[in-house]
């Protein structure tokens, strides 16, 4: 018997414990977001607010519609949004059997950035827009399964190299959109948009996000223990039963719903499918079974925190993407200092 | 029942498999014996049925109880959810173990030996303790079909003893069709009941491993030449084993 | 009574400090990048990158005819204003000499034969060195605040022999402000109305910073307003709950968008309960021979109709009156009633706060 066969691994243990606690993190955030702002509300008369909205009509005070027309929907499309990309971002990393893997590897950012920036150039707004957007993000993962299927089959190598290619193309796409733009009116609004930003959220955007995150996000929880499969090689997974390109096909058209939906109401939000699911994994071990709902949980509640400040600190809303990958960058250098001093110290 | 029907293979203009047949029952055991590049794994991957047939078909259930050769896993997870992958089949898509399957690894893992080992991390542990981990996953799927490719291989003789040990009790319980290839002819003397050999020109002989394993044979399979040594073992019987005549002559 | 009446007495002191060149004789100018120009005689052909040029050169030489080629927004510019009715013909000039990222292209810009291009100064050598390599003559502006206007203009009229015209345009400017600032710089903070002007509203709210290099906050303060702006660098943008904490007395819509109207505000849910909404003072920026948000020609015009709106009872004005005026001497175009109406878009905000004095009599 080896020596190290009794060394368990040195995570914490209170698994049990960590999705309530997890749980109970989002829900403070979220609380502190809505009593959060610019316009000075009491929190005491905010939850009041949110509180009484089922029972009450449409909001009439400036205060009520602050709270309830313009904090609720954004902080509920951030959590939305943050677990919706955390939980894709887990699920690619599983199934590409790489922990560098984030939702912009399948091209499906960028497709959609890029259909959200021509709406920007050609003046339409609202649900066109979103639609545009969800739509090339789709077309960009079509174009990703065609460039990437050889004899037949679609090996994991070729989708991540037709990933690049497909998102490279719409990159260039989106300069070219930028290169034409009316530098006084569209360019500056598709760079802002391409940052990421929540503050144009209504419900109504919310609306439009909402059935192609959720349908992602719950469907991806459903698969969780699958996914622990799909991390075998073909061989393994076969014998158990799996179809794995097929699955994972299902996984990838998951995680473009998601990422689509959230790029057309929100612009690019990066950082999030890379780093929450390390974090999570530092919680909760490499099981999908823990891991997805414990990054969905992170997901939100650190995109609510992240979005909060980018509207609070100063008077001008501050990018989310550059936020998320100011706080994103180095919190990940440290957990992947700490994974592998954890690993390379047994 | 797992086992192929006339499966021709073929890649590019080189045929790997020319009409192999071969069955393996229930409560019984076999072993494909020859040397690199002349389709043992071929064989073995078309009985998986993950080897498309240019002819011929494949025998067998769609679950089967596959331990690998590489034990290394693309992520760390505890052994007790390695086994219990071994439960997919019986799930769906969207399924998720519940208390029967954990009980059904929980047993698996009691059944190899490692219960001990439910709550370690995969990746800290020895090779032979990963293959005992992988096989008990083969027993959780609860086929009736265990196909190993190469057991032993790469593992110290400790392990190695531990696991073909565990291999022969699987068999001497008569509950599955056990198929597996190996480079050693004493493994499969010792357990298998059949042996299938795949030789240079192409054809297989297959036959009872007692038959097969002995010089002759063997020699025309690997082109080198056998002696045949008897040993007693451990319970006072004879038992007989193969060595390549250069390691010298007994004594 | 037009203030251009007070121009002569300042256009004295303007010409004494300069040495205005004689048609046909050489010009030398040093341009605001400090680069040392020099043209065998005023330029007749003068190709204009930048956007707000190509409008601003029509206005200095009240006509087309020197203007050999623009950037394509500029045209767009000029089609969808009154100056594309005044000035059909420019339709006809080439659009194609620049990228509209102001990158040159050369060809284009060298089958013009211009005998001067102008582009943007502050932004690299790259936009201008291919140009001066394929042997043109470049003078570079820069753009944004009151005092680079006035200095382009002038070396606009300098380089096409028309100094003149710095009187008309440019002194014609330091007059008004004086005359504006001689009312509106008494008013104490509290009687300024907060003023919010929004770049952007549709996609996205964007918001023009309390910052002195900010061309809607030099207006907004010069016409008795306050920005409301107040901790905003720039053109930043902002959210509608920040804006509801400000809470402006009075909220200007850019003109660039051309679906924005003031009922974007009217309806929106946050918006429509400010100060502004709530007293109907919710305007969008008019467009005339160029949109009335950035400098240009015609921004006295626009720092006269803010004026008007932010502080009615001060200014004694009409500015129809100083529109007929101003287009005779910048395009020697009379203005119908009609034009006025349409350039200051009674129809769809005649009826808001303080417009009244605009509409006709």
């Amino acid at each position: 018997m080896s020596q190290t066969a009794l060394a368990l691994p040195r995570r914490w243990q209170g698994e049990a414990l960590a999705l309530p606690l997890l749980a109970a993190l989002l829900a403070g955030a979220m609380l502190l977001a809505l009593t959060a702002g610019r316009f000075p509300i009491d929190p005491l008369r905010a939850v009041e607010m949110l509180l009484a909205a089922p029972f009450a009509g449409a909001p009439e005070t400036m205060e009520e519609r602050i709270v309830l027309l313009v904090r609720l929907p954004r902080v509920l499309l951030a959590a939305l949004a943050g677990a919706g990309l955390a939980v894709a971002g887990a699920a690619l990393q599983g199934v590409f059997r790489n922990p560098l893997v984030a939702p912009q590897v399948l091209g499906i950012s960028p497709g959609a950035a890029f259909g959200g920036a021509l709406a920007i150039l050609l003046g339409i707004s609202g649900a066109l827009m979103v639609g545009l957007a969800f739509a090339f993000g789709l077309a960009a993962l079509l174009a990703v399964g065609l460039l990437a299927r050889i004899g037949g089959r679609t090996e994991i190598v070729t989708v991540i190299l037709a990933g690049l290619v497909i998102g490279a193309l719409f990159g260039a796409l989106v300069s070219l959109l930028q290169f034409v733009a009316d530098p006084n009116g569209s360019l500056p609004a598709i760079v802002y948009w391409l940052m990421g930003s929540f503050a144009s959220a209504t419900w109504e955007r919310l609306g439009l996000a909402a059935p192609g995150i959720a349908a992602g996000l719950v469907l991806l929880l459903a698969l969780r223990f699958r996914l622990n499969l799909l991390s075998l090689d073909e061989a393994e997974a076969r014998s158990l039963g799996v179809r794995p390109e097929r699955e994972r096909w299902l996984v990838f058209c998951l995680v473009a719903a998601i990422v689509g939906s959230q790029v057309a109401v929100s612009g690019i939000v990066g950082w999030i499918g890379l780093v929450i699911p390390h974090a999570g994994r530092l919680l909760v071990g490499h099981d999908h079974r823990a891991l997805l709902p414990a990054a969905a949980l992170l997901g939100a509640a650190f995109l609510v925190i992240v979005d909060t400040l980018a509207r609070t600190v100063t008077s001008a809303e501050i990018p989310l993407g550059v936020l998320t990958a100011i706080v994103g960058a180095p919190v990940f250098a440290v957990l992947l200092r700490r994974h592998y001093r954890e690993r390379f110290a047994s | 029942m797992i086992g192929l029907e006339t499966a021709v293979v073929r890649f590019g203009g080189r045929i790997v498999l020319r009409g192999l047949s071969f069955q393996v029952e229930r409560g019984r055991s076999l072993a494909i014996l020859g040397p690199n590049g002349r389709g043992k794994t071929t064989a073995l991957r078309a009985a998986l049925g993950l080897q498309p047939l240019s002819a011929g078909r494949r025998i067998g259930p769609d679950v089967v109880g596959y331990v690998p050769q590489s034990v290394s896993l693309a992520h760390p997870y505890r052994v007790l959810d390695v086994v219990a992958m071994g439960r997919a089949a019986g799930l769906g898509l969207f399924g998720q173990p519940g208390a029967a399957d954990r009980a059904a690894a929980e047993a698996a893992l009691a059944r190899v030996g490692a219960a001990h080992l439910r709550e370690a991390s995969y990746d800290r542990l020895s090779g032979g303790e990963r293959q005992l981990v992988l096989l008990a996953r083969a027993l959780a799927t609860g086929s009736s079909v265990l196909v190993l490719d190469e057991p032993g291989s790469a593992l110290d003789l400790a392990n190695q003893a531990r696991v073909l040990g565990l291999l022969d009790t699987l068999r001497r319980e008569r509950r599955h069709a056990i198929l597996f290839t190996t480079h050693d002819p004493n493994q499969a003397l010792a357990i298998a009941d059949d042996v299938l050999m795949l030789m240079p020109d192409g054809g297989a002989q297959q036959g009872p491993a007692g038959e097969l394993i002995a010089p002759e044979p063997l020699c025309g399979l690997y082109g080198v030449e056998m002696r045949l040594v008897r040993l007693i073992g451990a319970d006072g019987r004879f038992r007989r084993a193969v060595l390549p005549a250069f390691l010298g002559a007994v004594e | 009574m037009p203030l251009r009446r007070h121009a002569p007495l300042l256009t004295a002191a303007l010409l004494l400090a300069l040495a205005p060149p004689v048609a046909g004789q050489p010009v030398q100018i040093t341009d605001m990048e400090g680069r040392e120009l020099r043209l065998a005689r005023p330029a007749e052909r003068v190709a204009t990158i930048p956007i707000p040029m190509a409008s601003t050169l029509i206005a200095l030489d009240g006509s087309t005819r020197r203007l050999v080629g623009m950037h394509p927004l500029a045209l767009s510019a000029i089609q969808e204003g009154i100056l594309g009715r005044i000035f059909p013909e420019a339709a006809r000039i080439p659009a194609n000499i620049t990228a509209p990222n102001f990158v040159p292209n050369i060809e284009a810009l060298a089958a013009t034969r211009p005998d001067l291009v102008i582009q943007w100064g502050g932004r690299g050598a790259d936009i201008v060195r291919p140009i001066e390599n394929a042997g043109l003559t470049v003078m570079l502006i820069l753009y944004g605040t009151e005092e680079r206007a006035r200095r382009y203009m002038r070396d606009v009229a300098i380089a096409i022999g028309r100094p003149e015209r710095i009187e008309e345009l440019v002194a014609w400017r330091e007059v008004v402000q004086q005359r504006i600032a001689g009312v509106t710089s008494t008013i104490p903070e509290q009687r300024r109305p907060r003023v919010l002007y929004l770049q952007r509203a549709l996609s996205g709210l964007v918001a023009a910073g309390a910052d002195p290099e900010i061309y809607n906050h030099f207006v907004i303060e010069l016409a008795g307003g306050r920005n409301a702006a107040q901790g905003l660098r720039g053109f930043t943008p902002v959210n509608a709950e920040q804006i509801a904490a400000w809470n402006p007395d009075v909220i200007l819509l850019n003109s660039f968008e051309d679906q924005l109207t003031t009922e974007f505000v009217t309806r929106h849910p946050i918006l429509s309960l400010t100060s502004a909404a709530r007293g109907n003072r919710v305007y969008k920026m008019p467009l005339g021979g160029y949109r009335w948000d950035p400098p240009s020609q015609e921004s006295p015009l626009t720092w006269m109709w803010l004026a008007m709106l932010l502080h009615p009872e001060r200014f004694d004005l009409d500015l129809r009156a100083e529109m007929r005026s101003a287009y005779r001497a910048l395009y020697g175009h009379e203005l119908t009633s009609a034009e006025i109406d349409e350039i200051l878009r009674i129809a769809s905000q005649g009826e808001a706060a303080n417009y009244a004095a605009f509409r006709a009599r």
